[in-house]
Parts: C-alpha cells; sequence; structure tokens
C-alpha cells in the first residue's frame, strides 16, 4: 500500500524525529552503560542531539512555507522560530540538571523532558486542531511526570495538582475543538476563516472554549493559580522548562489561531475578553509576585505578567506585533533561563537556590553570580540595558500603533509594581547588613556557568539588535 | 566618534573596577579623579572638534519608528555635561566612605549614564539612560545610606517617572516616525495624542527635578545619600529633568507646553515658597539645602514655563550656578559630618574656629546659594526674574521675591549653626581641610567666583544655545 506522505512530510518533521531519537538513546545508553554513569553523558546525548535538531530546523528558515502531512504540521518562518526557542529552552533547561540531579531517575527524567519538547515543537507547528491537540498532550503527560520525580512531598502535590487542573484545561480545549469541528466540518485550522461562519453559534462557542483552555495552560488570571505551586513543586529544571518552552508552545498556538483561523469580523469581538484577561493578568501577576519567598514561585506570578505584555502586542493583529511578540518571547526565554542558571550555580540537590531567604547578601559572597542575577531581573522588570527594555519599548509602540495603548497603561502599571518585587531580591543580595548566612554551595557547575554567561550576552545584545523575524507570515495554508 | 566614547569610558571604568579585587582607597579615587578628568578634556575635545567628532550615529531600530544611537553634544547641553564632569571628579576626590573602591565605581557609573542622557540626540535614547542613571544611586543607597525606605522611594518615584517617560517615547515614535530629533529644529508634535504624550514625559521632569508635589523622594534621599553621590546627584541629576523640559518638552512640543504653562508656574511658584520655607525650619543641614534646592529649581521651571528668551537664557545661567553651589555645599556638609559626626543643626556649633578653610568654603558657597552678587547664583537669577517679569508672569515674580529673602535667611542660619558661636564640647576636634579635600571644592569654588564676576564667559562660550532656545520660545511667543 502506498504511503499518502511523501518524502518532504517526513524531512518536514525531521527536527522532532532527532529529539526524540536522541531521548531513546539516552535511555539506551542508560540501559547499557554501567552502575554509577555520569549525569554528564545523559546531558551530552541530550545537548547533542538538540543541537542537530537545531541546525536541521534552521536550515529550513528561508524556505519557502510547506504544509506538511495534509495540513497538519506547517514548516516556515513561524514555526521554525518557535521550534528554535522551544529547542534552546530544552537545551538550557537539560544544562541545569549538571547540578540538581534526579539521583539515578537522571538519564529518565532527561529523556522525558526531551519528549516533552518534541510536543511542544509540535504545537509550534500545529495546523490543525488534532496536531494541536496531539502535541500539548504529549508536552503535558511527559511534565506530569516529571513533576513528580523529585523526592519532596511539594513535588508529587505538584504532579498531581498539575495533572488534575492540566486535565481541565485540556478538556475545555478539546471541547472547544469539537464544537469548531461541528461548524466546519474539518479540524484545520485554515478552514476555520470562512466569512460564512461568522454568525454560527457553534463557532463562538467553539472558539470560547478553545481559548479558555488555551488561558488556562498560559496560567491567566482567573486561570492562573495552579502555576505557582506547580512551579514550587517541580524540580528547577522543569520549572525552567515549564515556565518558558511551555508557554511558548501554546503562545505559538495561540497566535495562529488568533492571527489565521478566526472568520473576519468575529476576532475582535470574540478576543476582547481575551484582552481584559491579558490587562488584569499584567496587574494580577506583578502583585502576587510582591509576597513570594521561592525564586520559582517568583518567576511563576512573573511569568503570568510577562504572557500578558506578549499577548499586548498581539492584541492588534499585525505583522509587526506577532514580530515583537516573538521578540518578547526570545527574551523572556533568556532571562528567564538565566535566572534559573544562576539559581542553580547555587543550588545542590536540595536547590537551595530557590529559596529568596539563601540570597541574602550574596553580592558579597559570590559577587558574579549576584551581578549576574541582578541583570536577569533588571532584564525582566524591562530596566535598561537589557533586551527587556527594548522588547517593552516595542511592545507599548505596537499598542499604540494599534489602538490598544489602554494595554499599554496596563504594562506601565504592572510594570512599576514589578520592580518592586525584583528589587526586593536585588536588594537582598547587596543590603549592607545582608552578610552571613552561608551555606554548601556547589563551588563549581560548569554547564549552568555557561549557560547563564550565554544568557547574559544574548540578553545584552537583543538590546541592540533588534532581532525580529521578518518572514513569520502567512501561518495557514 | 568622541561623543560615544564619552559615555564609554566612565562606564567601563566603572565596571572594570567593581570587578577589581584590591581595595586600596587612594589608588581606586585616583583612578576615578583620572577618568573623570579624562571625561571632562573629551567633553571639551567635542565642543570644539570638527562634526565627525561631535557626532555619531549607528541605526538601532527602522521599525515601528526610526530610532538611532545617535549622541552629540546640542549647545544646550555642553554646560550640562561640563558641570557634570568637573563634578563627578569633586566628588571623588572627596569620598570618604567605606568601601571606596565600590563607591567610586558606582560614582562613575552615574556619570557615564547621566553623559548619555545629556549626549542623546534620539528619544530613546534618552529614555534608556534616564532609566539607567536611577541604577548607581539605588545600589548606593541600598549599600551606604541609613535607611532602606529611603531607596525604596526613591526608586519606585523615579521608575515610576521613568515608564511614562517610556510610553510617552514610544507614543511619540509612532506617530512622529522618529525619536531621532533631540535638537532637530522645526519638530512640533500636534494633535489628539500630543497632549498625553507631553504629559508622560513632563511626569517624568517634574518627579525628577523635583516639584511639590512629587519632591517627597528627595529630602529622603539628599540625606541618606553619601555626601560625593548626592552632590553629583542634586547638581545634575536634578537637572536632568530641567534639560528635558527644555529640550523635549519645548523644543518638541511647543504648544502643548505652552498651553499648560499656567500649570507649570503655579506649581514652580508652590516649589519656590514651599522649599524656602520648609528649608528654614530643618534641623538636618543636608535637608536644608534639600529644600533650598527645591525651591531654586522651582524658580528655573517657572522661568523655563514663561517661554521668554531672556528667561530661558537665565534658566541656563541659573542650572549651571545652581549646579555648582549645591555640589560645593553637599561637599562641604560631607566634610562636616565626617569631622563632627553628625548632621544636626542643633548639635553643631563652632567648627569655623577650628577649621578656617572649611568655613571660607561654606561661606563662599552659601552666599553663593542666597544670590549675593558677584557670585554665580546672582546672575541667573535676577536674568530670570527679567525674563519672567517681561513675559508677563508679574504675579509669579512677586511671590518669587519672597523665597529669595528667605534664602538668606536659611542659608546663614546654616552658616552660622556649624561655624560660628561657642564650640561644642562633646563633639570630636579634628584638623581642616587636608590638601586633598581642598582639591575637590576648588574647582566648584572657583567656578562660583569666575562665573559670578564674568557671567559673559556663558553667554561667549557659545551663542548657539541662546539662539536656538531663543528661536523656540519667540517661534511660539507670538
Amino acid at each position: 500500500m502506498n504511503s499518502p506522505f511523501t518524502g518532504a512530510d517526513w524531512v518536514s518533521v525531521a527536527p522532532l524525529s532527532i529529539v526524540a531519537v536522541s531521548a531513546l538513546v539516552v535511555l539506551l545508553a542508560d540501559l547499557l552503560a554501567p552502575k554509577n554513569m555520569s549525569r554528564y553523558v545523559p546531558i551530552g546525548i541530550a545537548l547533542a542531539g538538540l543541537i542537530v535538531a537545531a541546525i536541521d530546523c534552521a536550515a529550513s528558515y528561508h524556505g519557502h512555507d510547506y504544509a506538511a502531512f495534509g495540513g497538519a504540521f506547517i514548516v516556515g518562518g513561524f514555526s521554525v522560530v518557535f521550534q528554535e526557542i522551544i529547542l534552546i529552552c530544552a537545551a538550557g533547561s537539560v544544562v541545569l540538571y549538571g547540578t540538581i540531579g534526579a539521583g539515578e531517575r537522571t538519564p529518565g527524567a532527561i529523556a522525558l523532558l526531551l519528549w516533552s519538547t518534541c510536543g511542544a515543537m509540535l504545537m509550534a507547528g500545529a495546523g490543525n486542531l488534532m496536531t494541536i491537540f496531539l502535541g500539548l498532550e504529549l508536552l503535558s503527560l511527559a511534565l506530569y511526570c516529571l513533576c513528580g520525580l523529585a523526592e519532596r512531598r511539594t513535588a508529587r502535590e505538584a504532579a498531581l495538582k498539575y495533572l488534575i487542573l492540566s486535565s481541565t484545561a485540556s478538556g475545555f480545549l478539546l471541547y472547544g475543538m469539537a464544537l469548531l469541528f461541528g461548524a466546519t466540518g474539518s479540524v484545520a485550522l485554515a478552514d476555520l476563516v470562512s466569512p460564512a461562519l461568522a454568525s454560527n453559534p457553534l463557532l463562538w462557542l467553539g472558539a470560547g472554549m478553545f481559548l479558555i483552555g488555551i488561558a488556562f495552560k498560559l496560567s491567566l488570571v482567573p486561570f492562573h493559580t495552579w502555576s505557582p505551586d506547580v512551579y514550587e513543586g517541580a524540580p528547577l529544571p522543569v520549572t525552567a522548562f515549564m515556565s518558558v518552552a511551555t508557554k511558548a508552545a501554546t503562545l505559538a498556538v495561540f497566535a495562529r489561531f488568533i492571527y489565521a483561523a478566526l472568520p473576519p469580523g468575529v476576532d475582535q469581538r470574540l478576543l476582547l475578553p481575551v484582552w481584559i484577561i491579558a490587562a488584569i493578568s499584567m496587574i494580577a501577576g506583578n502583585v502576587g509576585m510582591l509576597a513570594q519567598r521561592d525564586l520559582k514561585r517568583l518567576i511563576a506570578y512573573s511569568g503570568i505578567a510577562q504572557v500578558g505584555y506578549i499577548l499586548t502586542a498581539l492584541a492588534g493583529g499585525t505583522a509587526l506585533g506577532l514580530r515583537y511578540a516573538i521578540f518578547y518571547i526570545a527574551a523572556y526565554t533568556f532571562m528567564n533561563l538565566g535566572a534559573f542558571a544562576v539559581a542553580a550555580l547555587l543550588s545542590g540537590d536540595a536547590e537551595q537556590g530557590s529559596t529568596l531567604a539563601n540570597y541574602r547578601g550574596l553580592g558579597h559572597r559570590r559577587p558574579v553570580a549576584a551581578a549576574l542575577m541582578t541583570f536577569f531581573l533588571l532584564a525582566m522588570a524591562g530596566l535598561p540595558p537589557t533586551a527587556g527594555f527594548l522588547g517593552k519599548v516595542l511592545i507599548l509602540s505596537t499598542s499604540v500603533n494599534t489602538g490598544y495603548a489602554w494595554l499599554g497603561g496596563f504594562l506601565i502599571a504592572g510594570t512599576a509594581i514589578s520592580l518592586y518585587a525584583y528589587a526586593k531580591v536585588i536588594f537582598a543580595m547587596y543590603a549592607r547588613d545582608a552578610h552571613g548566612q552561608a551555606h554548601d554551595l556547589r563551588p563549581l557547575a560548569p554547564l549552568a556557568w555557561i549557560s547563564a554567561v550565554a544568557c547574559f550576552v544574548l540578553v545584552l545584545l537583543m538590546t541592540f539588535y533588534p532581532l525580529t523575524p521578518s518572514n513569520v507570515l502567512p501561518l495557514v495554508r | 566618534m568622541l561623543a560615544p566614547l564619552l559615555v564609554l569610558v566612565p562606564i567601563a571604568a566603572g565596571l572594570v573596577m567593581l570587578l577589581l579585587r584590591s581595595e586600596n582607597a587612594t589608588l581606586a579615587k585616583a583612578i576615578g579623579a583620572i577618568v573623570a578628568a579624562a571625561t571632562f578634556v573629551l567633553a571639551l575635545l567635542v565642543q570644539n572638534g570638527s562634526s565627525e567628532l561631535r557626532e555619531f550615529s549607528f541605526r538601532w531600530l527602522s521599525r515601528p519608528f526610526e530610532s538611532s544611537f545617535h549622541f552629540g553634544v546640542t549647545s544646550i547641553s555642553i554646560w550640562l555635561v561640563l558641570l557634570l564632569t568637573v563634578c563627578t571628579f569633586c566628588a571623588v576626590l572627596a569620598t570618604n566612605v567605606s568601601r571606596t573602591r565600590a563607591f567610586v565605581a558606582q560614582l562613575l557609573l552615574l556619570e557615564g549614564s547621566m553623559l548619555g542622557l545629556f549626549l542623546a540626540r534620539d528619544l530613546l535614547v534618552f529614555a534608556l539612560f534616564w532609566d539607567l542613571m536611577l541604577l548607581p544611586v539605588f545600589f548606593v543607597l541600598i549599600g551606604w545610606g541609613q535607611h532602606h525606605a529611603t531607596a525604596w522611594r526613591y526608586l519606585l518615584y523615579n521608575f515610576a517617572g521613568g515608564l511614562t517617560l517610556l510610553l510617552a517615547t514610544a507614543a511619540f515614535g509612532v506617530l512622529y516616525g522618529s525619536t531621532d530629533v533631540i535638537g532637530r529644529g522645526g519638530v512640533n508634535l500636534i494633535g489628539s495624542w500630543a497632549p498625553w504624550i507631553f504629559a508622560g514625559f513632563a511626569f517624568a521632569f517634574l518627579v525628577k527635578t523635583p516639584v511639590w508635589p512629587l519632591h517627597t523622594w528627595m529630602p529622603l534621599t539628599y540625606a541618606d545619600t553619601p555626601a560625593p553621590m548626592v552632590a553629583v546627584v542634586s547638581a545634575v541629576q536634578s537637572k536632568a529633568g530641567l534639560y528635558g523640559l527644555i529640550a523635549i518638552g519645548m523644543a518638541l512640543m511647543p504648544d502643548s507646553l505652552r498651553a499648560s504653562a499656567m500649570f507649570f508656574v503655579v506649581l514652580g511658584v508652590i516649589s519656590l515658597l514651599y522649599g524656602a520655607f520648609t528649608a528654614l525650619v530643618q534641623s538636618d543641614c543636608k535637608r536644608v539645602v534639600a529644600y533650598s534646592s527645591l525651591s531654586h529649581l522651582g524658580l528655573i521651571v517657572v522661568a523655563i514655563a514663561s517661554f521668554n528668551p531672556i528667561a530661558l537664557q537665565g534658566a541656563l545661567i541659573y542650572m549651571v550656578g545652581h549646579g555648582l553651589f549645591s555640589a560645593a555645599l553637599f561637599l562641604i556638609l560631607g566634610f562636616v559630618e565626617s569631622r563632627e559626626d553628625t548632621r544636626s543643626l542643633t548639635r553643631l556649633g563652632g567648627l569655623g574656629a577650628q577649621n578656617p578653610r572649611l568655613a571660607g568654603a561654606l561661606c563662599i558657597a552659601s552666599l553663593a546659594a542666597l544670590g549675593l552678587p558677584g557670585l554665580a547664583g546672582f546672575v541667573g537669577e535676577i536674568i530670570i526674574l527679567t525674563g519672567v517679569f517681561q513675559a508677563g508672569w508679574i504675579w509669579a515674580v512677586v511671590l518669587a521675591l519672597i523665597p529669595i529673602v528667605l534664602a538668606a535667611a536659611y542659608m546663614l542660619r546654616l552658616f552660622q549653626g556649624i561655624m560660628n558661636g561657642p564650640q561644642v564640647a562633646d563633639l570630636p576636634v579634628r584638623p581642616d581641610l587636608s590638601w586633598i579635600e581642598g582639591l575637590a571644592l576648588a574647582p566648584l569654588v572657583l567656578a562660583l567666583v569666575f562665573v559670578g564676576v564674568n557671567p559673559h564667559v556663558l553667554t561667549t562660550f557659545d551663542t548657539r544655545a541662546y539662539n536656538a532656545v531663543a528661536s523656540i520660545a519667540q517661534g511660539t511667543a507670538r
């Protein structure tokens, strides 16, 4: 029997396949290798796989768009950029296992992380509802296990909480998809754009449910309560991955949906509630940060607000807005990964680096690590000279340009609040009376150092070279 | 090419100093002073050099609006650049705090970021350095300040201003298509958005200057920051708001500034009166100078809002004059504090007998502050009052005369409280100014006298400044 798929279809998913295969190699190495295999072996295999996948993926950036598997997976500038971001994030998370091991489970954890990466990459290129769901579940199922892998009680709590709430979100998403299918008789996103559908109640209901599911996954207020608890409980590398890759993949789905899959006349009316919850998230996320004592919870709340900033860029539905959203997602990726890398530098297996109390006096004990952390926190707050500053300028200008200046106003208000929370950490690191409280810090963590310094350089350079990909449209074919 | 060098040299020097291991205080001060002196020389070269030396431009953004890393002195900013480099030089030499190396490094970072601000010919670059210059002061406040609340109040007030500035810059860029506009003639942003954009800029400038009622961060910050840094902050960072009001508010959005002139004059006059009366009753001597600053800067706000060419010339001269005497005053108060371990006017007394040179310096600086003819403060004040009178704001001039009388009262109270009277028995007796402390004060005191007896130098050094602002003012004063 002839396969309905051509070779080009399989080539287009080659980066995913490479990542998936390297996960198998990691497991195989664990099986064949001696009992006390160094944790750097699986990390090395995973990094090699990710790098090869990234190179392979980058090669298709300048090619024309291609809809593989009958439109299920779309290759183009947009999906390539998001896949690269996800691959970078996976690499940045895998290196953290260099300091925070999951004991003998490390190879398994890394393999799960790689499969999760596959799911996220699938979402980045998903061209129909089935692929979106497939990618999302692949991403999430691996993450449920990863969350529960640590020995702590909070980790199991996090895993259970994540499982239940994420499944609820998936339920919304799936029901929405069913209704959308009912409205159109097709699962392809491209078929939703028909003007005849604009007055179809099934489409409105379906798209609404779909967006609620997305809002859950993006942890927008009021669907955000799971993320601080889950981030806190999960192991540090998994939190790093969740805070960026999950968000990037979901944002890719969201952007493709609102840019390319809504009939004309529906979009602005249907999306207004989304922009309103984005505005609320910018305020509530930043307010939520104020009382946190744990870096991972801090970043969870920060992420709620940062997604609000990114949605502000998307609000106008313009190509420039999409490019600036991608710029900000990339900047956010590097600043978050950098902050997690510094936290990993200060951590042993007990993850001391995620407790903010351990940062007191760090500026006196570990000046370089403290300076890096300061830089990443300033980047999250949007102060110069960081990519966060330029990202906010670009988002503000696009919000003015597209008539969503009120979202820009919320962004300003949220940023003002957020600075207090970030500066509190900086304050603790440099305050004059904050000496002592020394604890056992890992003296040498080469991979985390490299990751932190690389993120620093990238966040700094992105301030001066605003690389925004120009060929991200069209999103569907 | 020299202009960006002027920004990069102090920032690079400051960062390198932060990384150094040596805690040798003398070495740190020597390096800091050399860098600051080098920036002074560079600034003179930039001012007198060819146009390739004066200007530097590097494209930053082409969408959604054009923006460049465009540096170069404008005829208005050159004075502030020179003032900043001199003040930094003096402040570095006057440093007498613990952890000297890190402190001097922060002074250099502050200098670099503020040079970037004054040299920026692009609004977005201006906004970048506007936020950046908060950080050195914040780090000094948490590392050397007495009260934690001060650092927070400084950062949050000024960052709020920085954010409205950022939003206004983005909106300006979108509407005008380019932010590469500072010092470019013929820009006048109008339309339904213009008042809002102007309001965003104005809020930032008024917080930074500051004027009543946005000033509450200022007395705390000035009292808590070690003297060398507060000298730079009060002398030059407070001028950033006024410079912005002239170079951005007046030059780019004259119609909006003109429409809200009454608002600015009222705020300026309230600051004038409020600052003077409050300075009269302060017991912390740094707070006396802090509130006197509020009063003096209120006068400059009135001068700018009056849209009169004479008043604007006065404002430029007074900005330099106030920079010189407030830097001198804060440095001297720092020396007093390091000798007597207190800043309380109720405790201090009789220091002049033991420290004649210190007393002489304080005498000249406080006389300049109260507007004695022959010193730098007087020239600016009288020209401003003439110009504001000519512009027709007679009630403002009449009200402004009250704080000028009060200035004599609070400045003499400050001088007498510290230097005159019987010596206080339980306060330590320490030697007079060392030569290095004298060297830190000498440029400021000499400049005060020089500008005071020869104010002509400020108007002949570069006449373009006055032509530029005069043309702006006249163009809209019709």
